[in-house]
């Protein structure tokens, strides 16, 4: 891997941040006003002097009392503090501490969501390659086209109706206290993954069928290389040729989308999460959205969109590590 | 490798499988008279300052542990005692102003104040002697003092919405220096004033001085949290503001163990972003004769994000009750069940659809000036159908509403003379089309009317939520030839479509009470810049009735200007009540009963936690 490459794409992330975070400081006040007309609305008793003291008061309170382009320079000194800001919420708590308490949260789902996904997925897929054309592989194929028509926001809510309130086989939602008795037991964690389990089904539908159909692609284009028809010519066993041969190269594209993927993790479901009742950085993202707590929605905003420049850097990083002959952007 | 993925597989797998275990609704084993209360919302707030509690249910769990000085009661126009125990008006040397029968006399206070120099009007407060904070501290007249004191001072505050609520009471602060005095009491120089309280009387008696008008009261005595001035004296100052943005940790600590006077105490042992655990405090001042005021031992507050799984929650029995309102979509949901009690309380919140009939010089054009046409917008009014609005928007569940705009429930206050729009819908029809003919006779091929030549089309601001009204109004209008869509409005229509006068009509919900009068009649009718009258109507006689009102220190003329006031909103056919929607709200029988239904509010209210009672077995 060369040098400059790495610098490159180092200072392209660094770029793409800036871009990021500056979108971030000035989206979210286009569409507002005066916050504190928003706070406290024009009222009939007072008069306009009243009235401008009492915006005032809430423009210090808020930090709005400067012009824009103070607010964003005293924003960008905050972050290079590591100071994502507080949010509007009664106390004032620091974002980056209320992140840091939704986000093991959060990732409780999207790890145990992808670990799944990626295992059962990577069994389905080669099974239906190596069945190509037999009902394994027909099945896949229409479990993938009923999976595209059923969002999993529907899939949660059947899950939750059916296993949860029905059968009672699963919680239909968290149970409240799951978060503040949490000490890291072995039976608190046997609660967490217990009321994690719907919510974890129901993200992983998807993903199981889409990781499944990359890789029965994938095995079924390797399969036809000439190392693989040569290692049976060989007479090698079928587990052989499959599991030392075939799958061991058709890892790579899966082993991208996984890296790729792991831009979402943090992000969380939004829809899943409400649904669940999940404390996680999708309801987080909520929460903020629905009081107007800007302060936490860029906080949130610009936390995943960090995750993702780095997730998308340390991929194409990676990539052309495994791969020499690959320097994404590069001119030869 | 398979045998690695396998594994892994099974691991997480069984993970789950070894967490199974029967399900624990708590409810459905607790014998104990705690009343399980769901609530649709992002979260539950983990800080409570009674001031700063805005959102979701935290104004809701403030009003529970914390106390006002009295409580507003909108049917009779009376202040119910709460902290307070009996206040009136007094002279500026304080003289009671009160008739023989003890009640507040309205004719002398006009009397005395009309001739006074005085800027201000004189109010004696009284409040009972037997109210403890929950920390057991006696509460006195001078947490009253500190609350309002605090309150207007923005340099120990920092908190807007104090300063508003405060902006009657004449008492001041300038950079935390104070400049005008209006709180008056045994410590706070009430007798130097002239104002005579006693040793005896010290705890519980004072005066403030008010603005000049009749609804100087209300926010202070109703809509202010009493704060215990024990506990925020000692920690709050310049440099550690109550609403401090880097609060210290012991005010962070006061916010999550708060300290009221309330009917409820907050166990914050038992309380998280997800549940929040009241306990009722036995020790309130306020009695059902010798027994509780409120029947509910604990309260236990669950949050559910997605209404669907609440409603689903309540069925199954995870909870007695939901606090939010549910749709008439889901009464079918509820139908022949015995076990669930369906609450289906008259609204007090109407839908209007307002006509920008006075709009920005630069927004006026042709179709506009058409809105600014009296006999037009009478015409509009005309052809509305109130009752297929009801029928087919909500279901049902909801009425019609006069055009005074003011609910027929208020039976002292409603003027029916003032329902000017509620007669048979064909002679309407028909008079809406004689008005339209005199203005635009010109119809196109498919019947509506033209301006110089193209059809008259307006747009009717709303949310995705309002496209079904707006679909009918669009069926109505059509009877008169006036066609009309659907716009969204977005997510802040203020500043895009509604400030600046880009609009022809928007609906809008409107509440006007007794105890809103002075602040709400002149924000929708009078105030033109930034304000509730988005269509800007200028209407002389309308606006100096309503300061007329606004000022009357006559309670008794005030009421009456009420009444003249609702006539001529009516007759400006500029907010045309579309209808008020009933609210929903559904409880569950089996541990439960006593719930009772309150104009305007769900199931779960005040009057329901005086009267539950447990059933037995």
């Amino acid at each position: 891997m060369q040098k400059s490459f790495v610098i490159k794409r180092i200072l392209y992330a660094i770029f793409i941040f800036f871009v990021v975070l500056t979108l971030n400081f000035f989206i979210p006040r286009l569409g507002v006003d005066d916050p504190a007309e928003r706070y406290y609305p024009p009222q009939g008793n007072m008069s306009d002097i009243e009235y401008e003291i009492i915006k005032q008061v809430t423009r210090e309170q808020y930090g709005f009392d400067v012009s824009t382009f103070k607010q964003y320079t005293n924003y960008v000194e905050g972050l290079l503090r590591f100071d994502l800001g507080t949010s509007f919420r009664t106390g004032n708590p620091k974002v980056s501490t209320l992140i840091a308490e939704r986000l093991p949260w959060t990732l409780v789902l999207s790890v145990s969501n992808l670990v799944i996904s990626l295992c059962i997925g990577l069994i389905f897929g080669t099974v239906a390659a190596w069945k190509r054309g037999r009902w394994q592989d027909s099945l896949l194929l229409n479990l993938s086209t009923i999976s595209v028509a059923l969002p999993a926001f529907f899939i949660a809510l059947i899950l939750s109706f059916y296993f949860g309130f029905e059968l009672e086989l699963f919680p239909a939602y968290t149970n409240p206290n799951m978060v503040s008795q949490f000490d890291w037991s072995w039976e608190a964690i046997k609660v967490v993954f217990y009321n994690a389990a719907l919510p974890i089904i129901s993200m992983s539908i998807g993903g199981i069928i889409g990781y499944s159909q990359r890789t029965r692609n994938s095995v079924i284009a390797v399969t036809n290389e000439e190392f693989v028809l040569t290692a049976r010519a060989k007479g090698l066993s079928q587990n052989k040729v499959l599991f030392k041969h075939t799958l061991r190269n058709a890892m790579l594209p899966i082993v991208t989308a996984v890296g790729m993927s792991l831009s979402g993790l943090i992000g969380g479901a939004v829809i899943i999460e409400q649904i669940f009742n999940w404390n996680g950085m999708g309801t987080l993202f909520l929460e903020a959205n629905n009081t107007n707590d800007y302060p936490l929605m860029m906080g949130i905003m610009l936390f995943m969109s960090t995750i993702a420049i780095l997730a998308n850097l340390i991929v194409e990083l990676t990539y052309s590590l495994l791969d020499p002959r690959i320097t994404v952007g590069e001119k030869r | 490798m398979l045998k690695k993925i396998m594994s892994l597989t099974l691991i997480f797998i069984s993970l789950f499988l070894v967490g199974c275990s029967s399900n624990e609704y708590e409810r459905r084993d607790d014998a104990s008279n705690t009343l399980y209360v769901g609530s649709v919302g992002a979260s539950f707030p983990t800080s409570f300052m009674p001031w700063l509690s805005r959102d979701g249910i935290a104004p809701t769990i403030a009003s529970m542990v914390y106390n006002t000085l009295f409580s507003y009661d909108d049917q009779t126009g009376e202040f119910v005692e709460s902290i307070g125990k009996e206040w009136y008006y007094v002279s500026p040397e304080g003289e009671p102003i009160l008739t023989t029968e003890g009640k507040i006399d309205y004719d002398e206070l006009e009397e005395v104040y009309s001739g006074s120099e005085e800027s201000y009007l004189v109010v004696k407060i009284i409040i009972h002697d037997d109210i403890f904070w929950h920390d057991g501290e006696k509460l006195t007249v001078e947490d009253i003092y500190y609350t309002f004191d605090i309150g207007t001072n923005n340099a120990l505050s920092n908190h807007a919405g104090s300063l508003a609520w405060t902006a009657d009471l004449q008492h001041s602060y300038s950079n935390g220096v104070m400049t005008k005095q209006g709180i008056f009491t045994y410590d706070h120089g009430a007798n130097e004033r002239g104002y005579e309280i006693t040793e005896e009387e010290k705890d519980t008696v004072m005066y403030l001085h008010v603005n000049k008008v009749l609804g100087a009261i209300t926010s202070l005595f109703s809509t202010i949290l009493i704060l215990p001035e024990h506990i925020w004296k000692p920690i709050v100052t310049v440099d550690n503001q109550l609403n401090s943005k880097n609060p210290s940790e012991e005010t962070l600590y006061q916010y999550q163990n708060p300290v009221g006077s309330g009917g409820y105490k907050l166990d914050p042992e038992n309380s998280n972003a997800q549940v929040i655990t009241l306990v009722r405090n036995d020790d309130y001042h306020l009695k059902d004769g010798l027994d509780y005021l409120y029947k509910v031992e604990k309260i236990k507050f669950m949050l559910f994000q997605e209404q669907n799984v609440a409603i689903y929650a309540l069925l199954k029995g995870h909870i007695d009750i939901l606090d939010s309102t549910v749709s008439s979509n889901y009464l079918s949901l509820f139908e022949d069940r015995e076990d669930i009690y369906v609450s289906n309380a008259d609204g007090i919140f109407t839908q209007t659809l307002v006509i920008n009939l006075n709009p920005a010089t630069s927004e006026k054009n042709d179709l506009r000036d058409l809105l600014g046409i009296s006999d037009f917008r009478r015409a509009i009014a005309l052809a509305i159908n109130q009752e297929e609005l009801v029928s087919f928007v909500l279901n049902g569940a909801g009425k019609t509403v006069s055009a005074g705009l003011l609910s027929e429930s208020l039976t002292d206050f409603y003027n029916p003379d003032a329902d000017i729009l509620r007669f048979d819908l064909e002679e309407r029809i028909t008079e809406a089309n004689l008005l339209l003919d005199n203005i635009v006779p010109e119809k196109d091929s498919e019947g509506y009317r033209l301006l110089d030549g193209n059809r008259i089309k307006y747009t009717i601001l709303g949310t995705p939520g309002e496209q079904d009204v707006i679909s009918r109004l669009q069926v109505q209008l059509q009877r008169i030839g006036i066609e009309v869509e659907y716009k969204a409005k977005g997510s802040s229509p203020e500043r895009t479509y509604i400030f600046n006068s880009k609009f022809d009509m928007t609906l809008q919900g409107v509440i006007f009470s007794l105890e809103n009068a002075d602040i709400m009649y002149r924000a929708h009718f009078v105030t033109l810049s930034q304000s509730s009258n988005y269509g800007r109507l200028t209407d002389s006689l309308l606006s100096s009735k309503i300061n007329e009102m606004r000022l009357s220190l006559n309670l008794n003329y005030k009421y009456e200007l009420l009444q003249e006031i609702q006539e001529l909103i009516a007759l400006n056919y500029y907010k045309i009540p579309l209808y008020t929607s009933n609210i929903i709200s559904v409880a569950r029988t089996d541990r439960y009963e006593g719930y009772v239904v309150v104009e305007g509010s769900t199931i779960f209210n005040t009057d329901t936690l005086q009267n539950l009672r447990r059933v037995e077995g």
